[in-house]
């Protein structure tokens, strides 16, 4: 018997990959559900399972499905009997409504799919935000060491070994001193300026 | 300017992780953490803002969150376990009151403002007039089950013979949600926090017909609630973070304030909304104020049990817990104790009582406090009604 499940991800590509992942088990039958109106999606597609991301709002609706379909009984995470599955998928930020009553066996193999995707995605993000702060920071020692260059006549290695020294003084992380010297020499500029 | 402010930190214990909405009332914790309060009251904290009260309730049951600015209600669901995994909560102290609206759509508002008008009616009897002949129940959106705002919706709806599931039909909307929801239609009206009644307002999609004041003045409407285990582990840090929040309130209180604290919240990492629809819901923020949270006068901040009462009195009511033991449950988690030792070191007047006659001052009254009397406004309720709540049991 397949399984109905409602999919709730404002991620396209994800929600593309973990239907394709899903539907590929054989007993799960994928419904996709944009946000807004949760209560009319779970009335129309009737799902014995919802996954969503927990970034979304809707979660709050999803908690008073009571009203809609009294019969089916809302249990979150497909079984809170298992703390620790619970807060893995949390830690992903995935969250899971059983509506339907399955048992937590049944429903394992695919909410720990949705887990892991939604795991690898956030390795993703994770990765790409130290990537794009590393370029900041070091296009920030750039303009950093032009400034001292241009305005205090400084070589390139005296220029750094300043920075450095200034952030060992106040004890604080070299981007942020960086960050602040950049922000506070361009402001005064711009004052200045006539 | 530098809006850093570098402070020289004694920090003790482990981190204060808190959770908030986007919602005027979060602004205690926000400027606390902005201020540098909690840095100076030795409390290493972090604020996260969540997309819903589900992902509050969910970060704290599981132990992601340590605290968060909280409806009192949910805090008692999440304690009780009636929607997931249960954990025990204490609120050391209260946050704001009142700020709330029943906000209905622009035309359904102006039928209800005319006919109370023309009629000398409350609003709440005036909607009820204008529901009398229609078949089909008023679709009304509220911000979560274990709201303040289902709870106070509901006791003014209730005023006018009005009843969810009869005339109304109650549905959730997350606040972020209820502009768009009453814009396409598929509610009528909404009560939730500010600054979204205001947002709704300025889009042209409806009106305010009433705030938590027209319902009960002076409504107890955020609290500071702490994991019970973190609070056990860390009590110096949990007194640090009350004195920075309570610190934090009276800031948020003063009208000088008001367009500072908007600007402020109005950025992208807490509302991200125009700050002038903020601005409305803030002490001193609107020459004349339509809806305002107050954060610090008349005993805002003091955690009252005869407030705890109330809500379990009006979930009971509408059968939103088991069987229950309110008072104990009330002393349980509402800790005055914890609160007047918080503040204690900062010299301000704290309420003698744990409970109050909830809804028996129509004016300005005066409370016992030591070391020197409140100023209370007043605290009385849409029908009239007086709440008494017994007195505290001896022990926890």
């Amino acid at each position: 018997m397949a399984l109905t499940i409602l999919l709730i991800d404002t991620d396209p590509e994800r929600a593309r990959a973990l239907e394709e992942k899903l539907s590929q088990t054989g007993f799960a039958r994928v419904v996709r559900a944009e946000g807004s109106d949760l209560t009319a999606a779970v009335e129309a597609a009737k799902p014995d399972l919802v996954i969503i991301d927990m970034a979304l709002p809707d979660r709050d609706a999803l908690e008073d499905i009571r009203a809609v379909s009294a019969a089916s009984p809302v249990v979150m995470f497909a079984g809170t009997d298992d703390p620790a599955f619970a807060q893995e998928a949390i830690a992903a930020g995935v969250c899971s409504y059983n509506l339907s009553g399955v048992a937590l066996q049944d429903v394992r193999p695919i909410l720990a799919s949705a887990v892991a995707l939604f795991q690898r995605y956030r390795h993703v993000e994770t990765e790409l935000a130290a990537a794009k702060a590393l370029l900041n920071e070091r296009r920030l020692i750039e303009r950093a060491k032009a400034i001292l260059m241009k305005n205090r006549k400084m070589s390139e290695p005296d220029a750094y070994r300043w920075l450095q020294k200034k952030a060992m003084n106040e004890s604080r992380k070299l981007a942020d001193v960086v960050a602040e010297f950049v922000a506070e020499t361009e402001n005064g500029q711009r004052e200045t300026k006539p | 300017m530098s809006e850093v402010v570098s402070l020289k930190q004694s920090r003790s214990g482990t981190k204060l992780r808190i959770g908030f909405l986007r919602l005027t009332d979060s602004a205690p914790a926000i400027i606390a953490q902005e201020f540098g309060y909690f840095a100076e009251e030795g409390v290493d904290a972090d604020l996260f803002e969540e997309p819903s009260w589900a992902n509050i309730a969910d970060k704290l049951a599981y132990g992601f969150l340590d605290a968060a600015v909280i409806v009192p209600p949910l805090a008692f669901a999440i304690e009780l376990g009636l929607r997931g995994v249960s954990q025990k909560l204490v609120i050391p102290c209260n946050l704001s009151m009142g700020g709330n609206t029943v906000t209905l759509s622009r035309d359904l508002a102006l039928r209800v403002r005319e006919l109370a008008n023309k009629g000398g009616l409350s609003t709440a009897h005036a909607l009820a007039a204008c529901l009398k002949d229609r078949d089909q129940p008023l679709p009304l959106g509220v911000v979560h089950a274990y709201s303040t705002h289902n709870l106070l919706l509901r006791y003014w709806l209730a005023t006018a013979g009005l009843e969810a599931g009869r005339e109304v039909r109650l549905s959730v909307v997350p606040p972020a949600r209820a502009v768009e929801a009453l814009q396409s239609g598929s509610i009528s009206g909404f009560c939730a926090g500010a600054p979204w009644g205001e947002i709704a307002q300025r889009a042209g999609a409806g009106l305010n017909v009433a705030t938590s004041d027209d319902i009960w003045r002076a409504a107890p409407e955020k609290a500071f609630a702490v994991r019970a285990s973190w609070a056990e582990e860390n009590p110096e840090s949990l007194k640090g973070a009350v004195r920075a929040l309570v610190r934090a309130a009276q800031f948020c209180d003063a009208p000088e304030n008001a367009s500072y604290t908007g600007s402020l919240l109005s950025r992208q990492k807490y509302l991200g909304v125009d700050s002038h629809a903020i601005l409305s819901s803030l002490p001193g923020g609107a020459i004349a104020p339509d809806n305002q949270s107050c954060f610090w006068r008349g005993a805002a901040t003091f955690p009252w049990r005869s407030h705890a009462l109330w809500f379990l009195h009006q979930m009971t009511r509408w059968d939103l817990t088991g069987d229950i033991d309110a008072e104990a449950l009330a002393a349980r988690v509402y800790r005055s104790d914890l609160y007047r030792a918080a503040v204690a070191p900062l010299g301000l007047s704290v309420p003698l009582a744990d409970c109050k006659s909830e809804g028996a001052h129509s004016t300005s009254w005066r409370l016992e406090a030591a070391p020197n009397p409140i100023v209370m406004g007043p605290d009385n309720f849409c029908d009239g009604a007086v709440f008494e709540a017994s007195p505290a049991p001896a022990s926890f």
